[in-house]
């Protein structure tokens, strides 16, 4: 009963062996060559470019848009977006400053009030995406909206600080390790690490990157598509709030009006970094480097002397060639 | 006592409101067999396959048993975790991830960890392709960089990998090359061998005798034949899925014999189409049938430039063109009516004169402002030139029949005094007055001296309508009738890549 075999020798075949995910490798080299590059650029037309104060601060200038960025990273790439974390960074510090201020709590589980709170706004936007099948884009405006006002009411639309000088904020914000590196450069450390550890090494990260890239085929391999994507929002709230933390210990200041615009910077790094804004491609590493890249700019040009209006007109730039390249890049792979 | 069969139903039925679409259909399968099931389209194969993989939420008639015990799945998780398995015509596959993601893919992806060892999962993965499928795979390749035939077996062994008894594959060489069918022949013959049953359900009669041990055909719901292997009958299967021999109605017409309206020579389009030359005379009808994905569809868009092809060259009225998109090709006097009326012909937002007047708009307003005036004119002309059943030139567009609705498109292009008509689908979705309503409006117009291209998988109306029909079959017209030279058989045939039969006459 075996006469249709021999079966075809396997040979012939068999493709061309490629390195594991090699269009994912090259996407990420190339963002990494381009943060070089820009980096090498300003070098030579800007001095102090390269010193180790400017790239110090250039990184904590990163911290709080790269924490943001790579978990909305992970978001993305499951085929959502939120427009609520600039807002949900600013009721972040409001409320952990009003616990402490207003109410008198201790000031680190005042910190620990302002994260629930971050994490009760991400809980309300992955209800309103999975549960209320709004499209995240429209929801996500909605309560960026919502959260705005909330810190604005909280507040009444004032500042707060005049905080004293307290373990916290150095912990959080203004201690520098080894006497020259910033703290938040360690949080952004830490935060990237176990992000990066989270998507592209974890059984959850598989079914994160499945359900971006098809939602059907991941329900039928018994995925809970909805429950990945509410663990998803929580992770970028819980990353707008370490972010307004960083921003509170930092500055030892709080503004309702805080982070503003925060919103499209994080999902433009997430785009600088190769993440497709139709899911089921990203990396969080990318991520990093295109939050990089921004701040490097930024930096850069007014290193130079340069018009501040024109920064972001420049930034605007480097995303739409950013994402021409990126679509290169995916066509050129082969079918 | 014999051990009772893998699966056996009794008297499954399924009605859709009025529609029937299966009736008390009683079939048996056995292990380690590979069945075919054939029949047209609406047949009920996909209702049939549906109730099986649960899609139809355990709502049917009759009974179902699986290994002798009652079985009624209530969602496809349900089907799977009984053990069958199924490949739609739409797989569902994440491109983005590896091949040994997708064979494992799940919320512990194969009961690893909550950290995956992905060289274990892919040393398991290729150890699964060789010892199912004796296929050598590279597991850490994306899906999305693998052919259509990886993808597929991919899909087997993920099917397998969850101990699938009975794998039901709807259409699965559609996608393939031939050389790619070939090899999943291969695979499938072993895993029969290895006891799995396998329901193979297409439309190629080729591919079907040649692969499975027994056929059941489906005709307007009901089964209406069992075949076994032994007395396979390519004739006999064709006029079995088509039912009765239909008589042959169609008027003879005359075609004047002067310059083509259109004349197509060697158009190509990559991956669709290739070398397809014809003629359209002045109120000829041509017919241009075959099965899906056999480049029928790809045609009629192309000769309206939406895409154009990328080779060959059209002429109208013996001058050449060159069209980049369907404005040319209205320029140059053709007219398109899409198969999907609802999603590429009506503006539902829109009234019933702006959709007819919408290909006019020019010659219905001075710079720029609209001549309310004229476009209810033009519209009470088209209504009364083509009987369009309606309120008010203003009434919605949702207020029309299906019939109507069709009407409003073929209006549309006639207030443009087309030279050539191409209508993909002409009668899909209205009802059967309807249907021969709009076929004596396409004769009618043809009397006048409109030239049409009808491409459409509807056989009968091709067969009452055409002055000439082409075949297509995997890009290629494979044979071409004249009016009253073919029956619905020949055409099956034809379409299902048989050779040509006798009474066609070969393509140059």
């Amino acid at each position: 009963m075996n006469a249709q075999s021999p079966i075809p020798s396997p040979e012939p075949v068999l493709p061309p062996r490629r390195p594991l995910n090699w269009t994912a490798k090259v996407r990420d080299l190339g963002v990494l060559v381009a943060a070089i590059g820009i980096g090498v650029a300003f070098a030579l037309i800007a001095p102090g470019f390269l010193s180790t104060y400017n790239l110090l601060n250039l990184l904590r200038q990163t911290a709080e848009l790269g924490i943001i960025a790579m978990a909305m990273t992970v978001l993305i790439v499951s085929g959502e977006f939120d427009l609520s974390v600039g807002a949900t960074y600013a009721v972040t510090g409001v409320v952990a400053g009003l616990l402490f201020q207003v109410a008198g709590i201790n000031i680190w589980l005042a910190g620990c009030g302002g994260l629930s709170a971050a994490l009760f706004l991400g809980f309300l936007n992955g209800l309103l995406v999975t549960s209320a099948r709004m499209n995240s884009f429209i929801a996500t405006l909605a309560t960026m909206m919502v959260f705005r006002g909330l810190a604005m009411v909280l507040s009444q639309g004032q500042p707060l600080s005049s905080f004293p000088d307290l373990a916290f904020f150095e912990v959080v914000g203004r201690a520098k390790l080894f006497g020259s590196i910033p703290v938040p450069i360690l949080w952004l450390a830490v935060w990237g690490f176990l992000l990066y550890v989270l998507l592209h090494r974890t059984t959850y990260g598989v079914t994160v990157f499945a359900t971006g890239d098809n939602r059907e085929a991941a329900n039928l391999a018994g995925i809970r598509t909805d429950r990945v994507k509410r663990l998803n929002f929580l992770l970028t709230a819980l990353a707008a709030g370490v972010a307004g933390l960083i921003s509170m210990g930092y500055l030892k200041t709080v503004t309702p009006t805080q982070g503003t615009g925060l919103e499209l910077e994080a999902i433009a790094a997430a785009v600088i970094g190769g993440t497709s804004m139709r899911g089921g491609v990203g990396s969080v590493g990318g991520a990093f480097l295109g939050a990089l890249i921004m701040a490097e700019i930024r930096t850069g040009l007014v290193l130079m002397g340069t018009n501040a209006y024109l920064q972001d007109a420049c930034v605007g730039l480097i995303i739409a060639i950013a994402v021409i390249l990126n679509m290169r890049i995916s066509a050129s792979r082969g079918t | 006592m014999t051990p009772p069969p893998l699966l056996r139903l009794r008297a499954l039925g399924k009605s859709f409101g009025r529609v029937i679409a299966l009736r008390a259909v009683s079939l048996e399968l056995d292990r380690g067999r590979i069945y075919g099931l054939a029949g047209e389209n609406g047949a009920g194969k996909s209702t049939l396959v549906r109730i099986l993989c649960g899609a139809h939420g355990g709502d049917f008639e009759g009974q179902i048993e699986l290994d002798g015990r009652p079985f009624a799945p209530r969602n496809p998780a349900e089907a799977e975790a009984a053990g069958i398995g199924v490949f739609h015509q739409e797989i569902p596959i994440c491109p983005n991830l590896s091949v040994a993601a997708n064979v494992f893919l799940g919320p512990r992806m194969g009961g690893t960890s909550v950290f995956p060892r992905w060289p274990a999962i892919e040393a398991r993965c290729r150890q699964l392709f060789r010892s199912l499928l004796d296929h050598e795979i590279d597991p850490g390749r994306l899906l999305g960089d693998c052919g259509a035939a990886e993808r597929q077996l991919t899909l087997l062994v993920r099917a397998l990998s969850r101990q699938a008894r009975l794998i039901i594959l709807d259409e699965p060489t559609t996608a393939l090359a031939p050389g790619d069918v070939a090899r999943l022949f291969v695979a499938l013959r072993r895993l029969r061998d290895q006891g799995i049953s396998l329901l193979f359900i297409s439309h190629l009669l080729p591919e079907l005798m040649e692969l499975t041990d027994e056929i059941y055909i489906l005709r307007d719901g009901r089964l209406v034949d069992h075949l076994q292997r032994q007395v396979y009958d390519a004739r006999h299967l064709a006029s079995q899925i088509a039912g009765k021999p239909l008589d042959e109605t169609a008027t003879s017409r005359q075609v004047p014999a002067t310059i083509p309206r259109l004349e197509v020579r060697r158009l190509g389009c990559k991956g669709r189409f290739q070398d397809l030359s014809f003629q359209v005379m002045p109120g000829e009808i041509l017919g241009v049938t075959g099965l899906q994905g056999s480049g029928r569809s790809d045609l009629a868009r192309a000769l309206f430039a939406a895409p154009p092809a990328d080779s060959g060259t059209i002429l109208v009225q013996g001058a050449e063109t060159r069209w980049l998109r369907p404005r040319d090709a209205m320029a140059a006097g053709i007219g398109f009516v899409p198969d999907d009326r609802n999603t590429l012909g009506l503006f539902d937002d829109l009234d019933i004169q702006r959709n007819l007047g919408l290909c006019q708009l020019k010659s219905l307003a001075t710079s720029g402002w609209l001549h309310r005036g004229r476009l209810r004119e033009l519209a009470e002309s088209l209504q009364r030139r083509l009987q369009i059943k309606m309120a008010h030139p203003a009434a919605p567009i949702t207020s029309l029949s299906g019939g109507n609705q069709q009407k409003v498109l073929i209006a549309r292009w006639l207030a443009t005094k087309p030279l050539l008509l191409v209508m993909s689908e002409p009668t899909r979705g209205v009802d059967v007055g309807a249907k021969e309503e709009i076929g004596k409006l396409i004769l009618r117009l043809a009397d006048e001296g409109l030239a049409f291209i009808l491409c459409s998988s509807d056989l009968d109306e091709l067969l009452r309508l055409a002055d000439r029909i082409l075949v297509l079959h995997a890009g290629r017209f494979t044979a071409e009738f004249r009016r009253g030279t073919a029956t619905r058989a020949d055409l099956i045939h034809a379409s299902a890549g048989a050779n040509r039969l006798p009474g066609s006459v070969t393509i140059p």
